[in-house]
Order: C-alpha cells, then structure tokens, then sequence
C-alpha cells in the first residue's frame, strides 16, 4: 500500500503498512527456506545454517531497541540467559516442555529487561552502553554462585532423550527448521513493529528525544515497550539455544563476545535499524565465522579469528551503512 | 479570564542566582495570535519552555483551559493540544518528510494509513506536499521550518506555540511563512510566537507582549508597544533628547 508516492526526489521512500511489506518479508523466508532444502544432507551446512538462523533472530530482536530506538543495549546476553536458564530449568524440574516453557522464559526477560533498563534509560548513547555492559558482569558473578539454577561454573546438562515433545532431535536439519522458524517469528515481529505507531515513536525517540516528546510521545514508555518486546524475543532465543546444545555454564551465555556484543555486531554489519539488515548480517558474518574456523583454525590457532576480524573492520570502513546500505546504494547506481 | 486558552499566572524561572523570567503573567485567548518580544537573552525561550513543559517553572501557574499544567511533562502538555516548534530546529533527520509530520499525526491517528493522510493533509497545509517522500535531513532551513510547524499541526493542537520560525529566512521564505500563519489563523488556529522581525510581528500581531531582562515591560497592540519609550529604549537605547 503506497500512500505517498508523489515525490520527485532522491532518497524517496513510500509509507508502507505491515500488510504492504508482508510480501517481501515471506520471500526472504523463502529464500532462507530453499537454503535449508538445498544443504539438507549436509550436516556442517545445516548446523552453520541454523547458527545463522538463530542470530538472525537475536540481531533482529536487537535491533528492535538497538536500531530502531536506538538504545545500544550490551546487555541482551543477560535476557539471553535469563530466558535459557527459565525454560530449562521447568523442563528439568518439573518436566514442562520446552516448547511452552519458551513463553515463561519470554516474560521474565521482557520483565527483567524492562527492571534494569529503566533506572539506565536515563543515560544516553555511550553512556547507556557502558552502563548495560556493566550488567552482564553482574549476572555472571550471580549467575556462578546460584548453583541451584544454573549448575554453577559446572554448568547445566540436558540429557538426550530424543522427542518432538522434548525439542530434542538426532537430525540438524530438525534444528535448521526450529531456527529458521524463530528467525521468521523475530522478522515478523520486527516488521509488524517498524510499520506501527510504535515503530515511528522508537525512531523518534533515536533522532531526536525533545522533538519526540513535542511531539506527544512518551519517550520512557516508547523505550520500556521497545526494550520488553526485544528481550522477550532474545529470551526465547536462549531457550532455543541452551536446548540445541543441551550443555552450557553461566559463562558461555553471559559471554560478551559470543552473545552481548555480537548482536549488536551482526545488526551493524548487515544495516543498524532497517528490518532486513541484522538478517541478512548474520547470513553473512556467521557462514563466514564457521568457514574460517574450519579452513584455518586448524592450521594455526586464531587465525580465524585474526581474517574474521580483519573482514569486519573493512566492512566498518567501507559499508557504513552495513550491507544493506551498500546494496540499495548499488541497486541506485544501477538503475540509474 | 476563564474563556483563556493559556492562561500564565506569575511564573518565574530561577537558574540558581540567575532569575531568567521574573513573574511573568498572560492570557492567550482563542483564536489569537499573541507575539513575544525581547532583546536577546530577554528570558523569551526559557518563558516558553516553561509554557511547554521542556523546564519547570519555579513559581506561578500555568494554565491551560483552566487547568493546571505546570507539572505536567511535555509530552502530556503536547498530548492536551500544545504544539510547538523549536528556535534551532529539531527534525528527525533519518525520516523522510511525511515520516515526520506522522510521528505528530499518530497522538490521534493510530493507524499508519491514518497518520499517513493527516500528515499528508498538513503537509499541503504547509506547502511541503511535493517533498513527502524526500529524507528530512536534506530539507533547506525554510523547509525544516516549515516541516516542525507541519509536525505540530498533525497534533491537531489548541494552540501552536512558535520560537523565531522566521530567524535565519530570506525575505520570501518570511512571506510565505506569514501568510501560512496568516492563513492558518483565519481557519480559528491559535499561536503564540516568539518574533525578532518586528515587521513580521506589526503584521499579524493583535496583541505584543514585551519581555525584559524576564520581566514583562508591556503588553499591548503592536502599534502602541512599539512607539513606547520603555520597549524603544530596550530594543534601540536611549534617545539623546530624553
């Protein structure tokens, strides 16, 4: 639905509503699925592919208050662990399926998110980020000692007993599936959130707080609404996380640099607060991480690291509006 | 004074020793346009921010359709019906033109093809309606001007408040502004200006009021303000005569 095509001028851009974007949202779904269909009698292929598809999700969620608030959250890897460590533990205490336990885990990281980020809502930029990253110590110092939830600096183990029930499968192209479908539930919830009056506050919000509030816009509330729906969806990608790998320590999901950071990281790669970027950022920089580890780990230790991180400087430097940004900018040239 | 729209009730604003507006008291009525006029640093942005919610006034009222709002926070105040634009203007860059007036259209309109047709209304309204899809970071000065003044009108406001709309404006840019004004005041909008173009203020002003060092100095019709001694003497100094 195009309401405002009129304009003559460069950088145009129509207001769409949620159902007029729908159509390109389900083909990128498509895509991701033919992907899936293409790879599926190759293992490593699939287990890259549903990394991929599970930080997808997570760097969309993200990006719901990282990008279009503009709230540079670090501490997404605590509402990560927080919704891991409440599906688990109603699975293995009280045999709830992790399948409904996902939604409990939801809740308590939209409500934990929304505790922490309220006092810190008050700092801007930098500061903010600083202040959430400051989080992530936290929980892990209480994440070690409260041994009762989290198995300590042991760690928590699942054991394998195959069942759709227990989302516990042999095959990875059953979790190829569950990831590709929780990157299609945060796609769609990203979009329906960036084509509502939410989504225009949260961008309000990010350009310019005081026009924001002339505007009538309460900006504390447009952040906490942002903030609880972004963490919701993180925790169910802990839950889904902790149960594909069936064993991990507080340390492995309050990890900085495998969590925290590196949705931020994916959001920015592929394009900070447009709806498809931090997708198509994770499609990219994860296959990439995997293959390097494969292909080089082997040969000197770290030197996949060293070519990864080289990989996204130069993406810093010369795509600074991330991938996405230098894919419009390429069609424009194009066309013209 | 019931029937006033605003209603500003001896309100002073004190940053620490400095007092910035001393007791301070009028009334808007509707359908009015009401000019502020002053020296620089007179206190004309800090009264305003004070009508608007941006800072808390230190003494006094205000009122708005007779009620308090003095403790209210902008947003609330803007929600009520107060719209308002800022001296250095505030655009949200990385939206494009309707994206912007949509953001003031959504307080009534939740809808986006709601917002959608009440920003494009007030973007004719404004002269911006060939521009709706063009990012708002690029817009000339006259535009962004143009473009605040479009966002608070999409909150269908009782009252729009303007801080120096003009500054900065060629000659036509000024015209054009007028004559919204001008135009938009005959459709019953009511608007409290902050103007430095005295020309500006002697052409759509009924009534002016004279900020001093924070302090009113005179209310009244243009005419009459501006051939005041007092207001003279602030503006220019004084004569050698007198």
């Amino acid at each position: 639905m195009i309401l405002a095509a009129r304009a003559p001028v460069r950088h145009t851009r129509p207001v769409q509503n949620f159902a007029g974007a729908l159509p390109r949202a389900l083909l990128a779904l498509l895509a991701m699925g033919a992907l899936v269909a293409f790879w599926s009698g190759d293992s490593f292929t699939l287990n890259t592919l549903a990394a991929a598809f599970l930080f997808a999700g997570l760097a969309t969620a993200w990006n719901i208050i990282g990008g279009f608030g503009g709230q540079f959250s670090l501490a997404h890897s605590v509402f990560f662990a927080v919704g891991a460590y409440t599906t688990v533990n109603l699975y293995l205490k009280l045999g709830i399926s992790p399948w409904i336990g996902l939604l409990p885990g939801a809740a308590l990281a939209a409500a934990v998110a929304c505790l922490l980020s309220w006092p810190l809502f008050r700092l801007r930029g930098p500061f903010f980020a600083i202040a959430t990253m400051a989080f992530t110590e936290v929980a892990l110092a209480l994440g070690n000692y409260w041994t009762s939830l989290t198995g300590g600096t042991r760690g928590l183990s699942i054991p394998f007993r195959l069942g759709l029930g227990n989302m516990i499968f042999r095959d990875r192209l059953s979790y190829a599936l569950l990831m590709l479908g929780f990157a299609a539930l945060c796609l769609l919830i990203s979009l329906a959130v960036n084509r509502s009056r939410l989504g225009y506050y949260l961008q309000a919000v990010r350009d310019n707080e005081q026009a924001a509030r002339a505007a009538g816009v309460s900006v504390l509330r447009v952040k906490l609404t942002g903030m609880a729906i972004s963490a919701a969806l993180t925790g169910i990608g802990g839950g889904l996380f902790f149960m594909q790998v069936r064993v991990a320590d507080p340390a492995a999901l309050l990890s900085l640099f495998d969590f925290g950071v590196k949705f931020a990281l994916i959001a920015l790669i592929g394009g900070l607060g447009t709806v498809y970027g931090p997708l198509l950022g994770a499609l990219v920089v994860i296959p990439l991480e995997n293959w390097l580890r494969a292909e080089l780990g082997g040969i000197l230790p770290g030197a996949n690291l060293i070519v990864l991180s080289l990989c996204l400087i130069l993406a810093a430097l010369f795509m600074k509006h991330g991938i996405i940004g230098a894919l419009s900018a390429g069609l424009r040239r194009v066309r013209r | 004074m019931s029937d006033a729209l605003l209603s500003v009730r001896g309100v002073s604003k004190r940053f620490g020793g400095l007092v910035a507006v001393n007791e301070v008291s009028f009334d808007v009525l509707p359908g009015d346009v009401v000019s502020i006029i002053g020296p620089n640093g007179a206190g004309k942005t800090t009264l305003f921010n004070l009508l608007t919610g941006q800072l808390a006034p230190s003494a006094g009222q205000v009122l708005f359709e007779g009620r308090d709002i003095s403790g209210l926070s902008p947003n609330r105040r803007a929600a009520l019906g107060l719209g308002r634009t800022f001296q250095i203007s505030q655009t949200l860059t990385s939206l494009s033109v309707i994206e912007n007036a949509m953001v003031g259209a959504f307080l009534h309109h939740a809808s986006i093809k709601a917002a959608a047709r009440r920003a494009d209304e007030v973007l004719h309204l404004v002269g911006l309606a060939d521009r709706a899809g063009v990012r708002a970071g690029v817009l000339t000065l006259s535009e962004r001007r143009r473009l605040e003044v479009a966002r608070a009108l999409a909150l269908d406001p009782r009252i729009v408040l303007l801080d120096e709309v003009m500054a900065g404006l060629n000659p036509t840019e000024v015209e054009e502004l007028v004559a919204l004004v001008e135009r938009l005041n005959a459709e019953g909008h009511t608007f409290l200006v902050i103007e430095h173009n005295l020309k500006v203020v002697r052409r759509f002003s009924r009534r002016v009021i004279v900020i001093e060092r924070g302090s009113k100095l005179a209310e009244g019709t243009a005419d009459d303000v501006l051939r005041d001694p007092r207001v003279v003497e602030a503006y220019i100094g004084r004569t050698r005569a007198a």
